[in-house]
């Protein structure tokens, strides 16, 4: 049986007005299959994940969410269509405690969404009150990736999940992503960590320039990747 | 120009034949609207071509027009007569001068905070109007004042407002053609970008603004032997909020549009402010039209309309540049140092003790993964971003607390991220201001002598990217790639002995980033510069670095050659992020 | 001793009415980045509400949700055909909302002509208070602003929506990709900022003389106290309102009302100079 398709990209172009970043680049996530996407800093992989997101215009290509032609919905709707997406920067609201941060998307204050994911970062739940700015990188990190995470999404876009996460919550994060994978969610992930994605990999691609140049399938990929990114 | 030239000797024509065609009264109105026209004039030279918008002008023709009846009042001499025109130029530009200074010298921009002080202004004129009867006459005004010595208001006076019109038109039209008038647009579309190029831009502004205080006020002295009175109106904010629009609807991008605008609405207005209760709403309507759909306003629809059937009133002939300036000398210790310097917003820090010197001329590169803190460490060097702590030394000077304007004083260009160049300038504008750089001086500024400015390194900038020759294009039309190179082009032409570029090749293709790579090279080998490069291309690192450093969380992570950093164990780890 | 608690009333009363006009124009400066030139017509606007319902012989309390009524619908009708599409362009919305605030005049004096109307006291009657003897109605003013004050504070802190108009502020584009509808919200936070100077409006009719140009009065003396109290907080917004309110009162007692106004433009024209973010910002 074929698995559904929950995103599907076909020759995307676009970038900031007239400065074209990403060229050309098609893939597709199936339920309950995490496609990586990697490569050296600089070459387009935000900018792609912020063109999928709807965070910039496209200027070439489609993308259809779960069969939906999404170019014309706007961001905001976007979640409720059934995306999730974590993006690579300012990724959670300073100013607002760490609670206000988990629920303002929703009516009323409600946390239970968030049990699963607080049995695995239990600090998290400790700290509800305390302003999210306060936070390390990696802390806010673990947040916005718990917010994505309990949010009753079929398809998750994480940019850069692990930027300054201690390792021993990387491995965490990997279980949930494996956890929530074999419930049938699609993820798309840019991440630079390839012992990360090691851990869940369907297939990956590497970008550089703003090109997909290479794709493989499976967990095994670390050697023909390193071969090809320098730095 | 030539163009330019008959219609505005054709409407001057006009002008001087309108009392003999039709009768008096209409030449009587119809001067003063001219007069309003000449203020719109001085708004348009703000607004149009410098993008900040006076909204309390009528105070500058208020105060001409109380100083000069205040003079007419007592004598009738020509003596008396040119002192209150000399005295109605001179202290409303000082007014507008010192208020622009003061406003515009911590903000960059076109915020609302100019547009709302002299508004503010405006109103504080017409309560001192109202209350300093010892001078103005308060409430009743300024009554009994004679006309010109000889000169019918009614009738011959007319022609000495066409005469001060065609004086203000010709002085605003050379002026907008000088390398002032040409800042004062580049002003207008990169603020940022002409402070990087060494101009104060904030003086640029007020001396502007003061020239269009001194035409409102000159307007003023005019206004007063017309009416034979003045009352506090014509300082108030209606008469202010008026012009603006009139200026608006007419055109604010050239200086007969203010004219054609204050003269059709005020004969408009003549006829039906009384018959329809609603004409003032209407002509709000009109102005809130024109700023959201047509900012070009009448003279804009017409000039578009001529060069649909080919007729660009709008072309500049342009001078060849021939007059070859010699290369500058570089400097003796072109040495950077960067001492302990710490950045912090909040608890975030963003440049953490950054610590490293450039002692030898060559091309550095900066690498880090986004957020290093690569560019903000070039804004504390250029002065857009303060310090907390540490210093940084340019060939032994600190520059803590530099201006960005004063940077290429002292030898540093730079070019920002993003393709910053004039959109609205030709490609041969843009060069020129560039050329300009610590050449232009004070008694440069109103000549023409500096279009024909050129240097041998734009002929080799030339030879590399040949389109820098098309030079009627607006730059704004250009490719992004065109853009980059037009923009590294003006960040070099001032010969500066360190060259900081960022992202050069960002954008560009493959070819166009070879044409960037070999142009860098060929200029780091000839001009003995410093440069440093933030780049996110490898192969462009590769091929033009001497040395690299690598940034990483606000410090230096490490410094070195190429092949240095790529055995580096740590760079490894952030920078390929492969294996952790 | 009586003439320095009646100094301090007065200090406390012009205070609290200037930061009620300013407290809108703070919201959709400080909020949304728009310079709102017709935030004063607004006030304005309130003040005609009151006039009409007082002369159609109406209870002077219907002219509050009168004019909440129409600041909302010109608020929404201005946000909708102009504001929106010039978000993140300052310029041009400084021109577009200046365009609006001539046709608000303009409109008014048309359907009320230039004249003065005056709104009667709705309170009359002094209270002794302290030992001396003050205008009940001032009093029960600062009140009923102490307490709208205290509302808008707490609904902005507590409620869902004031927490997600502070999530909008600080970072749109995270904003939008957890759902929040961004543009509606900058919607409804334009509408409430014109609201309030709709109100004050209301409130402050009784006391001063109603006419098509009081608006830019209050704009100015708004814009002041943004520019000496800085954007973006509440002690900003107050402090600056005490400020400005303070030096005008003081000047305009010491020697007349121009000079209060010449004192108030010079301090702001300095502050814009010497500290251009204002006493309090942001940052």
């Amino acid at each position: 049986m074929m698995a559904d398709l929950m995103l599907e990209v076909k020759n995307l172009s676009g970038g900031y007005d007239d400065l074209i970043i990403v060229k050309n680049i098609s893939l597709n996530v199936y339920s309950g299959q995490v496609v990586s996407v990697t490569g050296r800093n600089g070459v387009g992989k935000s900018t792609l994940m912020k063109l999928i997101s709807g965070s910039l215009k496209l200027s070439g290509g489609t993308v259809f969410v779960l069969n939906q032609d999404v170019r014309s919905i706007a961001k905001h709707k976007r979640l409720k269509m059934g995306v999730s997406y974590a993006p690579q920067e300012s990724i959670v609201f300073d100013e607002l405690s760490l609670e206000e941060n988990l629920t303002l998307h929703y009516e009323g204050t409600d946390l239970a969404s968030y049990d699963e994911v607080f049995k695995y970062f239990p600090r998290l739940k400790e700290r509800l009150g305390q302003r999210a700015g306060t936070l390390s990188g990696g802390e806010k990190k673990l947040l916005s990736f718990s917010r994505v995470i309990a949010e009753p999404t079929k398809m998750v876009l994480l940019d850069e999940p692990t930027e300054g996460v201690q390792s021993d919550n990387i491995e965490l994060m990997a279980e949930i992503i494996i956890k929530e994978k074999a419930k049938g969610r699609g993820f798309l992930i840019v991440d630079q960590n390839l012992t990360f994605l090691e851990r869940f990999n369907d297939v990956i691609h590497l970008m550089d320039h703003g090109e997909a140049i290479f794709k493989m399938e499976g967990l095994m990929f670390r050697e023909d990747i390193e071969e090809r990114i320098t730095i | 120009m030539a163009y330019t030239l008959v219609v505005k000797s054709l409407l001057l024509a006009v002008l001087i034949l309108i009392p003999f065609l039709t009768n008096s009264y209409f030449a009587y109105q119809l001067g003063l609207y001219l007069l309003y026209g000449m203020v719109g004039q001085g708004i348009a030279l703000c607004w149009g071509k410098g993008g900040f918008l006076p909204l309390g002008q009528a105070l500058f023709f208020g105060i001409g027009a109380y100083i000069s009846g205040t003079i007419l009042q007592d004598s009738v001499g020509w003596l008396s007569v040119i002192s209150a025109l000399i005295l109605s130029i001179l202290i409303p530009a000082f007014i507008a001068g010192l208020v622009g200074l003061l406003v515009f010298d911590r903000q960059i921009g076109s915020g609302p905070y100019f547009s709302l002080i002299t508004l503010a202004l405006s109103l504080l004129g017409y309560q001192l109007a109202n209350s300093q009867v010892w001078i103005t006459g308060g409430f009743n005004g300024l009554t009994g004042i004679g006309g010109l010595p000889g000169i019918d208001s009614y009738g011959s006076l007319y022609f000495f407002i066409v005469g001060a019109l065609a004086i203000s038109t010709f002085v605003l039209v050379y002026l907008i053609r000088t390398p002032f008038g040409q800042l004062l647009e580049a002003v207008r579309e990169n603020e940022e970008r002409t402070q990087f190029l060494g101009i104060n831009t904030s003086l640029v502004k007020a001396a502007a603004f003061a020239i269009s205080g001194a035409i409102a006020g000159l307007a003023g002295a005019f206004f007063a032997p017309h009416q034979g009175i003045v009352t506090p109106q014509v300082v108030g904010f209606i008469l202010s909020a008026e012009l603006v629009i009139w200026a608006a609807v007419g055109g604010r991008f050239g200086f007969i549009g203010p004219i054609v605008g204050a003269v059709l609405i005020g004969f408009l207005a003549s006829g039906l402010r009384d018959s329809f209760a609603y004409w003032e709403v209407g002509v709000a309507l009109v102005f809130i039209l024109v700023v959201l759909r047509m900012p070009g306003g009448i003279s804009g629809m017409v000039t578009s309309l001529l060069r649909r059937f080919n007729i660009d009133i709008l072309s500049n002939n342009v001078s060849s540049r021939s007059q070859i300036i010699p290369k500058k000398n570089n400097l003796r210790k072109p040495v950077l140092k960067f001492d302990n310097v710490s950045v912090k917003v909040g608890n975030v820090s963003i440049l953490d003790n950054l610590s490293f010197t450039i002692e030898n001329p060559g091309v550095h590169c900066l690498i880090g993964p986004n957020g290093a803190g690569k560019t903000s460490a070039l804004n504390a060097l250029t002065g857009k971003l303060d310090y907390n702590t540490g210093n940084v030394y340019w060939s032994g000077k600190s520059l803590k607390g530099i201006r960005p304007f004063r940077t290429p004083k002292i030898g540093i260009g730079r070019k920002l991220q993003v393709p910053s160049i004039f959109s609205n300038l030709t490609v041969r504008q843009n060069i020129d201001i560039a050329i300009w750089v610590n050449r232009l001086n004070i008694k440069h500024l109103f000549s023409l002598r500096p279009y024909s400015w050129g240097t041998n390194l734009l002929k080799d900038l030339e030879e590399s990217f040949p389109f820098l020759n098309k030079t009627d294009v607006h730059a704004g039309t250009l490719s992004v790639g065109q853009r980059q190179m037009l923009d590294f082009a003006m960040t070099v032409l001032a010969e500066p002995d360190l060259i900081l570029l960022d992202e050069p090749c960002a954008g560009l293709s493959k070819y166009e980033t070879e044409k960037m790579i070999l142009a860098i090279s060929k200029l780091a080998k000839t001009s003995k510069a410093t440069f440093i490069i933030v780049e996110h291309d490898m192969h462009v690192v590769e091929l033009l670095s001497d040395n690299v450093f690598v940034m990483h969380q606000g410090k230096l992570l490490a410094q070195g050659s190429l092949e240095e950093i790529r055995a580096n164990k740590e760079v490894q780890v952030v920078y390929a992020g492969g294996s952790k | 001793m009586e003439a320095l608690i009646t100094f301090v009333l007065n200090f406390i009363y012009s205070s609290a009415t200037l930061a009620l006009i300013v407290l809108g124009l703070a919201m959709v400066f400080g909020l949304l980045g728009v310079m709102n030139m017709a935030h004063g017509e607004f006030v304005m606007l309130g003040a005609y509400s009151a006039y009409v319902v007082q002369s159609l012989g109406l209870n002077f309390i219907w002219a509050i949700p009168i004019s909440i009524l129409v600041c909302v619908v010109v608020g929404w009708l201005m946000e909708w055909t102009i504001i929106r599409h010039l978000y993140n362009r300052p310029f041009d919305t400084l021109l577009a909302t200046w365009g609006v605030a001539i046709l608000i005049r303009k409109g008014i004096e048309a359907i009320f002509s230039r004249d003065y109307k005056s709104v009667d006291q709705v309170m009359p009657g002094t209270i002794d208070i302290l030992g001396i003897t003050y205008p009940s109605y001032r009093l029960i003013l600062i009140a009923i602003i102490i307490f709208l004050f205290v509302t808008l504070f707490a609904w902005y802190q507590k409620s869902k929506t004031g927490l997600r108009i502070r999530a909008m502020v600080q970072n749109p584009g995270l904003a939008s990709a957890v759902g929040i509808d961004t543009s509606r919200l900058s919607t409804v936070t334009f509408i409430i900022g014109v609201s309030f100077a709709g109100l004050a409006g209301v409130l402050l009719a009784p006391l001063v003389r109603v006419e098509p140009y009081i608006g830019l009065d209050y704009l100015l003396s708004s814009f002041f106290i943004l520019i000496v109290g800085g954007l973006g907080t509440l002690e900003g917004l107050l402090i600056g309102s005490a400020v400005i309110g303070g030096s005008d009162a003081l000047i305009s007692t010491i020697f007349d009302k121009t000079a209060g106004y010449l004192s108030v433009l010079l301090l702001s024209i300095l502050f814009l100079w010497l500290r251009p973010d204002g006493i309090y910002s942001r940052r």
